[in-house]
């Protein structure tokens, strides 16, 4: 793997030795500071009450954050909704991607070429234009959608202010930047399958559920593993410019997750003892979750090289 | 990175559709009906672009018009989005923090990954994994911290806060390793005994020969600093000194929302990533693919 590891040139030893960090410094030095040191630092600040004024002293209150972070309603609502906002992820950036794939399979290559390049787009629009469009769209009195929803004689949606249905809005939304681009990676790991094995299921007298059932899906297996696997670990967090500018959390809460209240709790109530402890939970909890989910895939995922 | 091999090999050789599926008279309805599902798609991903254009070229007395196609078209809502906030000045600011921040994370990603290629020392196992666990760190939960180490510099309200965290990067470091690390050795060995220094190998021998992976990451890493919204959220103050995904959210207040310039100035943030996607369209979703998702 790492030959290049083996050719060391042959300077003294001691510069030898510094020599490669040298070279690492700069990278070193800037995750270290902004990512490693500030994950240490929330751990500490998790233990103190401060309201980030330069001017309040932090007070240590020991476990006390948690305590209060614990008994709050407000904190398992947002847990609970991170589940949701996973669960009703997973359809619109996985298993819709996955039937879209292997259904347009067959298509000419010209054409798929056009549809590719268009289904991208969202994925590099930037989250607040997209959310600023939308708002537009799903304005219950002017947007273009509660217009054709009045047109067919119902009665307009109020997509972001409804507290039942907020949340599948932003779902949606979140879906809405991610489904081309699953839709992609799953196309690409379908056109990869050897087509002599789906000639030679078909020579068996295979019918074409069968052939999806017994040969795409196993072969496709890893790619939706990890495609579920970014789901599960990311797919609250890609909500997160959504919910701060369409619903600021709201309607009544419905809309927060735990990345969100992190947020909430920091630079809206000021409580940096608050937030601090969410965030240590929320590290952990998915500290834990990524590291049970990749052993579970490196279980079950099918290796074909 | 596991998707990297199951994607970056069919994106270049794409087998055609096979000519026995496409022949017979069932094959061709379910093409077309596979035409269909992907039309509907096609339709669900670009329409609120679409929209997004056409509103914001609208007059501002016929901003709830809802026919399809643009009537008379009119620049006023960018004039008024002109007038209203910086915008000028905060996509200058954008194109300084995504284009400082691009190249800074392909130098120190180069340095990195040379670094983890070429020696084997102490530790180096360990640091690797430090810095490909760095997702595993949300933002949101070192937000707090990295805000209040930018107060404490000083740098609240200033350009240079929003570079400084990005000046590396977990991605461009470990794509430029793993592409260093197919290099063949023998093109090393043999500058090495043409008494190249390890400096002079990189940047002569070595570096020429990623281009392609570096151009991914410039793609990459351009766009999303310039759609970054979280970190400039915290810091921002002044208009003056802020990135333009600021500015699009200024045009969202509480008491009422100003549709036609907040159209038109997320059309104005849009329209230098969407040139370079029409510009660049298959290097650009090669370079996405390979990535991951981010």
């Amino acid at each position: 793997m790492s030959d290049l590891a083996m050719t060391a040139s042959v300077p003294p030893p001691r510069r030898r030795h510094l020599l490669p960090w040298l070279y690492l410094a700069p990278a070193i030095l800037t995750l270290g500071l902004w990512i490693y040191w500030p994950l240490i630092d929330a751990f500490r600040l998790s233990f103190y009450e401060w309201n980030m004024l330069p001017t309040a002293e932090p007070k240590f209150v020991g476990w006390q954050n948690y305590e209060n972070i614990f008994a709050l309603q407000k904190f398992w609502q947002s847990l609970n909704n991170t589940v949701i906002y996973v669960v009703g992820l997973w359809p619109l950036a996985v298993l819709l991607p996955l039937a879209i794939a292997i259904y347009t399979h067959d298509l000419p290559r010209r054409s798929r070429n056009v549809y590719r390049a268009i289904i991208f787009v969202p994925l590099i629009i930037a989250p607040v234009v997209a959310a600023a469009v939308w708002r537009w769209l799903l304005d219950p009195r002017y947007g273009l959608v509660n217009e054709g929803i009045g047109t067919l004689g119902y009665r307009a949606v109020r997509f972001l202010q409804d507290p039942k249905i907020a949340i599948w809005t932003i779902i949606v939304l979140t879906g809405w930047k991610l489904i081309g681009f699953s839709t992609l990676i799953l196309s690409a790991a379908n056109a990869n399958i050897n087509p002599s094995l789906i000639e030679a299921a078909r020579m068996d007298g295979a019918t074409r559920w069968a052939v999806i059932r017994d040969v795409r899906l196993p072969l496709l297996r890893s790619t939706v593993l990890f495609l579920t696997l970014m789901t599960i670990l990311l797919g609250a967090q890609w909500s997160f410019s959504y919910i701060q500018v369409l619903t600021g959390g709201g309607p009544l809460g419905a809309t927060t997750n735990i990345f969100y209240i992190l947020w909430d709790f920091g630079f809206s109530s000021l409580s940096v003892g608050w937030s601090s402890a969410a965030a240590v939970i929320l590290f952990l909890g998915f500290g834990l979750l990524a590291f049970i989910l990749f052993r579970l895939i490196d279980r079950y995922s099918f290796h074909d090289n | 990175m596991t998707i990297d091999s199951a994607v970056s090999a069919p994106l270049r050789s794409m087998p055609a559709a096979s000519p026995r599926a496409r022949a017979k008279g069932k094959g061709r309805a379910t093409t077309a009906i596979a035409h269909l599902v992907m039309v509907i798609l096609s339709i669900f991903c670009l329409f609120p672009v679409y929209w997004m254009v056409v509103s914001s070229l609208r007059p501002p007395n016929e901003i709830y018009d809802t026919s399809l196609w643009p009537t008379g078209a009119s620049l006023d809502n960018y004039a008024y989005a002109l007038k209203a906030i910086p915008i000028v000045r905060m996509l200058g600011n954008t194109l300084v923090v995504s284009t400082v921040v691009t190249i800074a994370q392909l130098i120190t990603g180069l340095l990195a990954a040379y670094a983890f290629a070429r020696w084997r020392f102490r530790g180096d196992k360990f640091v690797y994994t430090l810095v490909a666990l760095t997702w595993l760190v949300p933002f949101q939960v070192v937000m707090i911290p990295d805000y209040l180490l930018v107060s404490n510099l000083g740098l609240l309200d200033s350009l240079s806060a929003l570079i400084l965290p990005h000046l590396a990067g977990a991605l461009a470091i470990l794509m430029l390793a793993q592409a260093m690390r197919s290099f063949p050795r023998e093109v090393i060995e043999a500058a090495r005994m043409d008494g190249a220094r390890s400096w002079r190998i990189l940047w002569e021998v070595i570096m020429p020969n990623l281009r392609g992976t570096i151009a991914s990451l410039a793609i990459l890493v351009f766009i999303s600093t310039w759609n970054e919204y979280f970190w400039p959220l915290l810091l921002s103050r002044s208009p003056e000194n802020s990135v333009i995904q600021i500015g699009i959210q200024m045009f969202m207040t509480s008491e009422g929302t100003a549709w036609g310039p907040l159209m038109a100035a997320s059309t104005m943030a849009s329209l230098p990533i969407l040139f370079i996607y029409i510009v660049l369209q298959r290097q650009v979703v090669q370079s996405f693919m390979k990535s991951g998702i981010r």
